[in-house]
């Protein structure tokens, strides 16, 4: 376990700098809310009138 | 640093986290620009914005012959309209009513214009709620089906003056 | 070599010897970003920095006095004077106060970041003038002729004083002369080689503001001059319907100005808070780039429930060309706080995904507003923006109060609070005073951030109940057929009073505080500013 954790720590700090994954996550986050928020609207259009 | 001339070489392709997020990002936004023809031709509900060229006057005399020709009582002094399914409905927007109330039945189509006599209006229908707007010299058309009963109210919520917050109309189906 | 101190370890940054083209005496250097300021540029930054709060402590008033009213719980003002503040709240905040703090925002990104003097002095001059006067005389008639009581967007026929519009085409000549002489400033700077290689971002992105400011503009004008000569009596009414769609190019494209300056004030507060770097600066560059080329059609969104114009016209200006913009904003909302997160790393705060963010200098008001301004514009303005947008949602949306539910989430909790963040920054090196009461500047950020939160959830869960906007009276008194809402709307009501009380004392408090600064404040000479 340890010889391993130690080569991944390693890989991460020997990486590029550009890596954000907290920022990564954040905006997987917003993805995912934007997704729900945008289809619970269609949803709550479907059940008005019908209208052309 | 963003207040200084960047580093030279600047030009490139984005690599890592910052290109996965713009791959899902552009994904994202090609999802979001099929919806809208995709509900265009499947959904109920749409905006074409059918409208035709009309003065007030000519509108008016619309809705009055509308009126004469389908009027089945009155309530509070406004008269009560039930025209056939699939027939032109006319209702007009004033300075500060809705006018006829409408009687409609549910699951049939009506082609309701909407015009306005004198400033821009909303019309909103409560308490779904469905809003459109509703111009001065517009015929605007909306080809309507209720797909539920009971009474509702039409307010305004496009300012049209100081009697704008008590502008109400109703649709009635059954 | 200089360095930047503020607030971020030093970080040496090579700098060839520039070529200067001030005058002498003109110049000096900045003590603590070692920044040359132009100091004719400084005096016309601190005039429009100062003419901005004036009209935002105006739109303010207007602010908590409108919200008080759509509480319903206290229903504070007649309709008369509801009308009339909603009217003032919207020119003060959406167009007074917002672009003079953009103009004073190009005076910066052209002079200070590309090491160059002030292109025109007349021109800057005469900007000022024309926006103050304008701002004024706008104001004027609004509040003292009593014929103005037309709302922000001013809807014909809906007709109001000469002077409304007047004073309105007057301020947009005076910003575009500032926009000139900021195009000007790039010029002279190319030509006298103040700078080597390419603009640094946050002048990239004050010059997309910039490039959308003049579309922006033409629209406003293409709008208001027939309105205006009709008010004098002198053309037939417009088209009512031509005439929203001209609006909106003048209001929605001013939307993007300010969502354009906000993304150039992100960049510049995180390098000056925390070090930050952009990752890859052609990706952000082509982000302002997809901002410029398409967001001009995506003003559209205001007419979706129009007559007059087709679901093709709809669709096409909503669907394709605005999710570019869309995209553009994603971008951004990813490579800002990315390069915060990279910065904050180097400094050793890499525990876990969120170290980082536990660590950042939440403390620095700079810093707190700048990131408070991200995640509010992201996370609400921007997902209810995109949604409301959308041809066929904005049927249960459309003139309800989702729509201010969402405006307040991206001008004011997203620009306007950035633009505060800036303040903090402004103050310091471009008035050179220091921030009295420290404690309470590092909590105006959270007061202002969290009441118009607030504020924003009221309206849009209000709005979604069908609660139109621009509406006095949510009972209906007196109206021919009764209506009314649900108990649910009228708690939602009852936030939206409660979080625009907490976001008007936020901006009281940012008011008063920079008041105090700029006259009254400690002095910074000859040394760095203390850093927040």
């Amino acid at each position: 376990m340890k010889p391993a954790e130690d080569i991944r720590r390693q890989q991460q700090e020997s990486a590029d700098d550009h890596h954000a994954p907290g920022t990564l996550v954040l905006a997987l986050i917003l993805l995912a809310s934007f997704a729900i928020y945008y289809f619970a609207n269609w949803k709550a259009l479907a059940d008005v009138w019908h209208v052309r | 640093m963003s207040i200084h001339a960047p580093e030279a070489g600047w030009l490139r392709a984005p690599s890592g986290g910052e290109r996965l997020w713009i791959g899902l990002a552009l994904a994202w936004c090609v999802i979001l620009s099929l919806a809208m023809p995709y509900w265009h031709f499947k959904g109920k509900q749409n905006s074409t914005g059918e409208s035709y060229r009309v003065t007030a006057t000519a509108f008016m005399e619309r809705v009055n012959r509308f009126i004469a020709a389908y009027k089945v009582g009155e309530e509070k002094g406004v008269a009560v309209v039930e025209p056939p399914p699939g027939s032109d409905v006319y209702l007009q927007a004033s300075m500060w009513r809705w006018y006829p109330i409408l009687k409609l039945k549910e699951g049939q189509s009506y082609r309701i214009h909407v015009s306005s006599m004198d400033l821009q209006h909303g019309f909103s229908l409560l308490p779904m709620n469905m809003n459109f707007q509703v111009l001065p010299g517009y015929d605007h058309v909306l080809t309507v089906t209720p797909t539920s009963k009971g009474e509702f109210t039409i307010v305004c919520n496009e300012f049209c003056g100081i009697g704008h917050h008590a502008m109400t109309g109703k649709i009635l189906v059954d | 070599m200089s360095t930047i101190t503020v607030g971020a370890a030093p970080v040496p940054v090579d700098t060839p010897a520039p070529k200067r083209n001030h005058a002498p005496g003109q110049v000096r250097i900045c003590d603590t970003t070692g920044l040359p300021v132009c100091t004719v540029a400084e005096r016309f930054i601190r005039l429009n920095a100062v003419a901005a709060v004036v009209f935002l402590l105006v739109g303010a008033i207007c602010a908590l006095l409108v919200a008080l009213t759509r509480w319903p719980a206290v229903h504070l003002l007649d309709p008369v004077w509801y009308y009339r503040l909603l009217t003032a709240h919207g020119l003060n905040m959406l167009i007074f106060w917002i672009i003079f703090m953009e103009i004073g925002i190009l005076y910066f990104a052209s002079t200070s970041l590309l090491g160059t003097r002030l292109a025109s002095k007349g021109l800057a001059i005469a900007s000022f003038a024309l926006m103050a006067v304008g701002a004024l005389v706008t104001n004027w008639a609004v509040f003292f002729t009593q014929q103005a009581d037309v709302l922000m967007t001013s809807y014909v026929p809906l007709r109001a004083h000469p002077a409304f519009y007047a004073g309105i085409l007057a301020f947009a000549v005076g910003a575009l002369l500032g926009v000139i002489d900021f195009f000007a400033t790039l010029y002279i700077a190319k030509r006298d080689k103040t700078y080597e290689g390419s603009v640094p971002l946050v002048t990239f992105g004050a010059t997309a503001a910039a490039i959308i400011a003049v579309v922006t503009i033409l629209h406003g004008a293409i709008a208001l001059i027939p309105a205006f000569t009709w008010s004098l009596g002198l053309t037939e009414v417009p088209d009512a319907g031509w005439y929203r769609i001209m609006w909106w190019g003048l209001g929605h494209q001013s939307q993007q100005i300010n969502v354009t300056a906000m993304v150039s004030v992100w960049y510049f507060l995180g390098t000056v808070t925390v070090g930050a770097k952009p990752l890859n600066q052609a990706v952000c560059r082509g982000a302002f780039v997809l901002y410029i080329l398409f967001i001009n059609l995506a003003s559209a969104h205001h007419i979706l429930v129009d007559p007059g114009v087709g679901a093709g016209w709809k669709i096409w200006n909503t669907s394709y060309a605005m999710y570019l913009a869309v995209l553009a904003s994603l971008i951004h909302g990813f490579t800002v706080p990315a390069s915060v997160e990279v910065a904050l790393r180097k400094k050793g705060h890499t525990k876990g995904l969120f170290g980082w963010l536990a660590k950042a200098p939440w403390r620095n008001p700079g810093f707190s507003a700048f990131f408070l301004s991200l995640l509010i514009f992201g996370f609400i303005g921007g997902i209810t923006g995109v949604t409301l947008g959308t041809q066929q949602i904005n049927i249960i949306a459309h003139n309800t109060l989702r729509i201010p539910g969402h405006f307040h989430a991206t001008v004011v909790g997203g620009t306007s609070l950035a633009f505060m963040g800036l303040a903090y920054y402004v103050v310091p090196l471009i008035f050179r005073r220091e921030y009295p009461l420290r404690w309470l500047a590092r909590l105006q950020p959270y007061l202002f951030g969290g009441g118009i939160l607030l504020l924003s959830m009221g309206m849009s869960f209000a709005g979604s109940y069908g609660v139109p906007r621009r509406h006095w009276d949510v009972e209906f008194t007196g109206a021919q057929f009764s209506a009314g809402f649900d108990a649910g709307a009228h708690l939602m009501l009852g936030v939206l009073g409660v979080g625009g009380v907490v976001a008007f004392i936020g901006l009281l408090v940012f008011i008063l505080l920079t008041v105090w600064a700029v006259f009254l404040g400690k002095r910074i000479v000859n040394r760095p500013m203390t850093p927040w």
